[in-house]
């Protein structure tokens, strides 16, 4: 048989080979599956938020971000400005000393 | 309980005639599914889809055709579109990967391989469905309508809205193009 009447032969083969062929049968529970994609579709907003956010990988970055922010925000107040103990004794005594009174008096009375 | 009862039945929403449609019509849905997508798992999400939309529209379904015929059509539409959506993202990953993305670009797709069909055949057939992936749509419904689903000519027309002329024309072009492409595939294979 030479090389042409062999790729004739394969071919004819080929186109033949489904010829007998079985219905495929559908996975089992199909109807299950089903359900639980049109229960899916009918969920509400809220239920898709919920599905959405107990996700592990949502769950877990949120959990993540609220951590971060708390100890960004704990770490930026304790290392605010530092006031000195000398600076806050000078400014209680200034305080407590003002002989500034501004009232309507000084503001009107132009007189020396 | 017979198919028009079936029909009426679920128009007025009863879960159990829904149940009974879709054991009595999986197999079909899900083989017809199978012959144009050839992947299990699309196949399976295809055949879920179908009967959602059955399920949607059977108030829609007037009877002026065949149940039957009416299940044909929404599994071909269904199959189509899936392969448009596989394509369309098969070009987006080709661009990515212009752009050195990481993009999965498969080289030769793995054959398919039919379940229902013989084990001596199973060599020819997965070569016979590559083929079929080079067919023009029309051609591939044809031929897997008839081979893979046993639907005579007359029932085919029915399904594609044709004549029966424009069968016998699709099938005779569907096996001229597959001898090409087996042809070419075994030279290729024979001389390496």
């Amino acid at each position: 048989m030479n090389k042409q009447e062999q790729i004739n032969k394969l071919v004819e083969a080929a186109l033949d080979s489904v010829d007998d062929a079985q219905r495929a049968e559908a996975k089992p529970y199909l109807f299950t599956r089903i359900q639980a994609r049109m229960s899916k579709e009918n969920a509400t907003v809220w239920e898709k938020m919920g599905w959405f956010i107990t996700r592990p990988a949502v769950a877990f970055t949120g959990i993540c971000m609220i951590v971060l922010i708390n100890a960004a925000v704990i770490f930026y107040n304790k290392t605010g400005t530092p006031v000195t103990n000398t600076e806050l004794a000078v400014q209680n005594t200034t305080d407590e000393f003002s002989y500034t009174v501004s009232g309507i008096y000084d503001i009107e009375n132009t007189q020396p | 309980m017979n198919q028009p009862e079936l029909i009426v039945q679920l128009q007025q929403g009863d879960g159990s005639a829904f149940k009974k449609l879709v054991d009595e019509w999986q197999d079909m849905v899900y083989n017809t599914a199978l012959g144009i997508v050839q992947n299990a798992d699309d196949a399976d999400d295809i055949t879920q889809e179908v009967f959602i939309q059955v399920y949607r529209s059977v108030s829609s379904f007037k009877g002026d055709s065949k149940f039957s015929t009416w299940l044909y059509r929404i599994t071909l539409g269904k199959a189509l579109d899936h392969e448009k959506k596989k394509k369309r993202k098969k070009r987006f990953g080709f661009v990515q990967g212009l752009f050195g993305a990481d993009g999965a670009e498969q080289a030769h797709a793995v054959e398919f391989e039919h379940p229902g069909v013989q084990l001596e055949k199973k060599e020819r057939a997965g070569e016979l469905f590559s083929a079929l992936k080079q067919l023009p749509d029309n051609q591939r419904i044809a031929f897997t309508l008839h081979k893979l689903e046993g639907q005579s000519y007359q029932q085919v027309a029915e399904i594609m809205n044709t004549t029966l002329y424009a069968v016998e024309s699709l099938m005779s072009r569907a096996k001229t193009n597959l001898r090409k492409e087996l042809k070419k595939y075994y030279e290729n294979s024979i001389a390496e």
